[in-house]
């Protein structure tokens, strides 16, 4: 029997087994795909590695660096084989499994780290009115569709949402022969890196609509898209009459936003945060059901890989640690966001995981040039840091030692304006 | 030589076509889309009305109500998807509550076999989250809720395992009255020749109608109705199919819960010039959401995983046209067959051969005529043990391919070489349900798209999301054209 | 006159401004230096994308620029890797077209061609 599964084999879930490999426990990882390395397979851009490994790597260069140090660990792992069910009893999980290869089994174990991404967030989800022609699609998809298959999907594309992926997808599908009209991004701000903004629109000219949607789409006789309109929208993101654009496109590429995948937690009852729309977790990566922890991308969604290795790695740690049964008793109080701060990680504080530092990370949610961030219990300030151009668009994560902390008193975190 | 040929494969002309297949006839069915129940058929909500509003003595009365008990037993014979939900119409206030009771006698007229005026308190016990400003409920048990292109594919299957023809991407562009029957023009181009024509062509009856008479006895305008979709995590949300009063407009904004779990808010009734473009609009979505509160408390908007459109009929005349053409002998209308028309389906092909066609002194009953047919098997609804067993015979059923749905890849290659197969991602998701889940596709259409470009060995440039014509990928990168 | 920059070296894209007497200011490290005196001369990029192979498996891999290239050859140079069909399965490093465009830059491969995944 294994100690610890781990749910997925990208940057996420390699990081964290690498890390309970190293603290000597029976790991074993489950990947859906036939390869390992999630979704760094078809991000052929470069950007990642800066911060672990202080080089710049493209993507798939990134999750070698892991896949090699995995298989160098001899870690056990399943490729091909889909996750189904997830239940726990007596404190033993059982993961069922599915596999061409071996059928339907099942896998136990005491520990388990859910590492499954995020999936994109669709038209569906938000109102776009018009017709549903073929020819809107995330930016995701057509990212694989293109960097793994070779297939474009379509010639005169249109994106809406500046996030990465989107300003990524505008270079690339232009590199590779289609017309890029534009980018519209809602926000009065774009939320992707600045330097993909100059590296993927302003070098190629492809105009940046801030603060405009799109409000309708036209299709052809065929079903296919024919024609977008966005227009402006005011400062409650209505639309505003006379602003109307038309764009004769084949394509509406969606970069929208991302959503946890905590699909396979529907029959454990774990407590969830609508703000990440992922399970509440402790300091230590846990969530609300012991011995359940989550990490990388379906725990939050990171904008760099490299906060996504680090966060794993302390996952697998704490997964190993859970195992070596050093956990006190457990006493919990919540870390509660208040004033302009969207959403907080970890959600609560475990007196029964010892550490000496927390480790928390958020988003503001507006834009601040200069910042306060206060940690407060009981009125009290315990931590509080000055920071400068905080934005939605970026996780911000911060570490400070605390001890004597009152166990019955919630945190309160909040950022002031300066 | 056809004795007939049914334009369009809805669920209406479907269900004729099975009822034709009993006969010693021989029957084409032509579809202008690229698939069973692609238009008006897809996009409603999916309810068997108890008919409990129709105008007494209407057809749309008669029929909903026959129609309401076949599908009890169709449900034997076809195997077709259905959930006993029930159904409540509501009042708010003691205006209301007298028309609630004004739709009761209606209800009582139409001969509905169970149907009762309970209050608030006592609707409350079955169906927790309804609104808290309602006052009185009139309760149809006899209401149900299936998945309309389950329900076509299953007469059309039935239909062509007993002989009938069914042709896809064939569109009617023009028709030749002759004295033996008809020629049909088909794309511009073939020329088939049948004894009989009937026109179940949805929103185009009058159109095709056109070709035919001088004066349609009828002209079908388009109705937009929006919906939204709440993912099937919110089963149990509600349990009964929720209407406010009807109005001129309709039967209004409902709460539908569906088949696999799903519920439905919607549709709003907005009509447009184009009946061929069914579109979302800010307005009509907006519309939908207050009105379905007015239905529930906390309804879930948070799991809205997609909204939609569709496009249904609305005639210039009051009940269904059913009838042979006054000008033309041996064309028969089923024109202006809008809401309840799923719910009437059955009985309406049962009343089109029975007492307008009489049908039976023309034909004679095939010997062999064999009524049952068996749903494709859901391979996630077996005990683990069947599952298991199943496997150890076939491994493709490990092979997951849709996540979300839990669909298997020897599902998907059933529907792609089923009696009514198809080759497109949405004929795939139609059959199998792969992509209609809560990705929406993002993490298996690649997949799907591979399988198809496999099993029917095309490039996946060939390969469609629905139309023939539209294809998912312009082009392949880096490979040189041919001059 | 005056000129405004976002340095693309790494993800924290400091906005540097260079004034007429040529100033570098804003810049939160001398690589930012260093990119906008090549950004005002002769700018460069990174260029990464993919190659067509004979492999059903892995139809595309992923490549790049081992060092950045003049940005005013970055169409010519999409075109001649987009004239390589990659016979064997390489590994990360491997270089596809040495020196291309008579410049000091070689396109390597960033995806491991191994079968198997990686078991």
């Amino acid at each position: 029997m294994y100690e610890i599964i781990v749910i997925g084999g990208g940057a996420s879930g390699l990081a964290a087994a690498i890390s309970a490999k190293k603290a000597n426990k029976k790991v074993l990882l489950i990947e859906r795909e036939h390869s390992l390395g999630g979704i760094l397979n078809q991000c052929i851009h470069n950007g990642f590695g800066l911060e672990v490994f202080k080089e710049e790597y493209t993507g798939p260069e990134y999750a070698y660096k892991y896949i090699e140090e995995f298989n160098d660990l001899n870690i056990d792992y399943l490729t091909d084989t889909t996750a189904m069910n997830l239940v726990k009893r007596d404190n033993i999980y059982t993961v069922s499994v599915s596999s061409v290869k071996n059928g339907l089994l099942d896998y136990e174990c005491e520990a388990i780290i859910i590492s499954s991404g995020c999936y994109e967030r669709t038209r569906g989800q938000i109102i776009m009115p018009g017709d549903r022609p073929n020819g809107v699609i995330t930016a995701g998809s057509a990212q694989r569709y293109l960097n793994i298959n070779g297939y474009l999907v379509g010639k005169r594309v249109f994106i809406l949402g500046s996030g990465d992926i989107g300003l990524i997808m505008a270079r690339r599908m232009h590199l590779e022969g289609a017309e890029v009209l534009g980018v519209a991004e809602i926000m009065p701000y774009s939320n992707g890196l600045t330097r993909n903004i100059v590296q993927c629109l302003n070098d190629f000219e492809i105009p940046l609509y801030l603060s405009h949607t799109v409000t309708n789409v036209i299709s052809d006789e065929f079903k296919r898209l024919k024609s977008i309109v966005i227009q402006a929208v005011d400062e409650n993101f209505n639309p505003i009459e006379g602003t109307q654009k038309a764009f004769d496109v084949d394509t509406l590429l969606l970069s929208i936003g991302l959503i946890p995948d905590i699909t396979l937690l529907d029959d454990l009852s774990v407590e969830v945060d609508p703000k990440t729309k992922s399970a509440k977790i402790n300091q230590a990566y846990e969530t609300s059901v012991e011995g359940l922890f989550i990490c990388g991308n379906s725990l939050q969604v990171h904008d760099l890989v490299d906060n996504v290795s680090k966060e794993s790695e302390r996952a697998g740690r704490c997964a190993a640690m859970y195992l070596d049964k050093v956990i006190k008793t457990r006493k919990k109080i919540n870390i509660v966001p208040k004033k302009n701060i969207l959403f907080v990680t970890p959600q609560f504080i475990d007196f029964g995981w010892e550490f000496t530092d927390l480790i928390v990370s958020f988003r503001a949610n507006k834009k601040i040039e200069k910042a306060l961030l206060k940690i407060s219990q009981n009125e009290k300030v315990i931590f509080q840091k000055r920071l400068f151009f905080v934005v939605p668009a970026e996780m911000e994560t911060v570490s400070f030692p605390y001890k004597d902390l009152d166990k019955e008193s919630d945190l309160v975190i909040e950022l002031e304006e300066l | 030589m056809y004795d007939y040929i049914v334009i369009g494969a809805g669920v209406i002309g479907s269900a004729i076509a099975r009822e034709l297949a009993r006969y010693e006839a021989k029957t084409l069915v032509l579809e202008k889309e690229n698939d069973v129940a692609n238009v008006q058929s897809l996009a409603n909500s999916a309810i068997i009305h108890s008919g409990h509003n129709p105008t007494p003595n209407s057809l749309k009365a008669i029929l909903a109500v026959k129609g309401n008990k076949l599908y009890d037993e169709m449900e034997k014979e076809l195997d077709i998807p259905l959930l006993r939900t029930g159904a409540y119409v509501i009042a708010h206030n003691e205006a209301e509550e007298k028309v609630l009771e004004e739709l009761t006698e209606t209800t009582r007229m139409n001969g509905v076999s169970e149907y009762a005026l309970i209050d608030y308190e006592t609707a409350k016990i079955s169906e927790p989250n309804l609104a808290s400003s309602i006052t009185k409920v009139l309760s149809l048990p006899t209401t149900k809720v299936t998945y309309p292109w389950e329900v076509a594919f299953a007469c059309m299957e039935n239909a062509v395992m007993n002989g009938v023809e069914f042709r896809k991407n064939c569109e009617v562009t023009d028709i030749v009255t002759t004295d033996s029957g008809f020629l049909v023009k088909v794309n511009k181009r073939d020329i088939i020749k049948t004894k009989y024509i009937i026109n179940a062509a949805g929103v185009c009856t009058d159109d095709i109608a056109k070709m035919v008479e001088r004066e349609v006895p009828y002209k079908i305008q388009g109705r937009i109705g929006e919906y939204y979709v709440l993912d099937k995590r919110v089963k149990g949300f509600a349990n009964h199919v929720l209407y406010p009063l009807p109005t001129e407009l309709g039967k209004g904004v409902l709460i539908t819960p569906q088949y696999h779990g799903e519920i439905l808010l919607g549709p709003n009734s907005k009509t447009v010039d184009n009946k061929h473009h069914p579109s979302t609009s800010f307005e009509g979505l907006k519309y939908v959401k207050e009105n379905a509160a007015l239905l529930a408390d906390n309804i879930p908007f948070n799991q809205i995983i997609r909204s939609f459109a569709g496009i249904r009929s609305s005639a210039d005349v009051e009940d269904f046209y059913i009838k042979e053409s006054k000008e033309v002998k041996g064309f028969y209308h089923l024109g202006a067959i809008e809401s309840p028309g799923l719910t009437a389906m059955f009985a309406i092909a049962k009343y089109l051969l029975d007492d307008i066609i009489k049908i039976s002194q023309k034909y004679s009953l095939k010997t062999d005529f064999n009524p049952y047919r068996k749903k494709p098997l859901k391979f996630n609804t077996l005990s683990l043990e069947d599952k298991k067993q199943l496997i150890a015979k076939d491994p493709l059923y490990a092979n997951l391919i849709c996540k979300c749905e839990k669909i298997t890849e020897r599902e998907i290659l059933n529907a792609m070489h089923g009696v009514l197969g198809s080759d497109t991602i949405k004929g795939i998701k139609k059959r199998t349900r792969a992509g209609a889940g809560l990705c929406q596709g993002g993490y298996c259409e690649e997949k799907v798209m591979k399988l198809i470009a496999r099993e029917f060995n095309k490039s996946p440039l060939e390969i469609s999301y629905d139309l023939n014509e539209t294809k998912l990928f312009v082009e392949e990168t880096k490979v040189k054209k041919n001059v | 006159m005056s000129k405004e920059f976002i340095c693309i070296v790494c993800p924290r894209g400091c906005h540097i401004h260079v004034d007429k007497d040529m100033n570098i200011t804003g810049n939160q490290c001398k690589r930012g230096i260093d990119y906008v005196r090549t950004e005002m001369t002769a700018p460069k990029r990174t260029l990464t994308t993919t190659v067509r192979t004979i492999f059903e498996d892995i139809p595309r891999v992923s490549v790049k620029t081992d060092k950045p290239i003049a940005k005013e050859l970055i169409y010519q140079a999409m075109k001649e890797i987009n004239e390589v069909l990659v016979k064997k399965r390489l590994r990360i490093g491997d270089v596809i077209i040495p020196e291309i465009l008579d410049t000091d830059v070689n396109i390597v491969i960033t995806k491991s061609m191994e079968l198997e995944g990686y078991q």
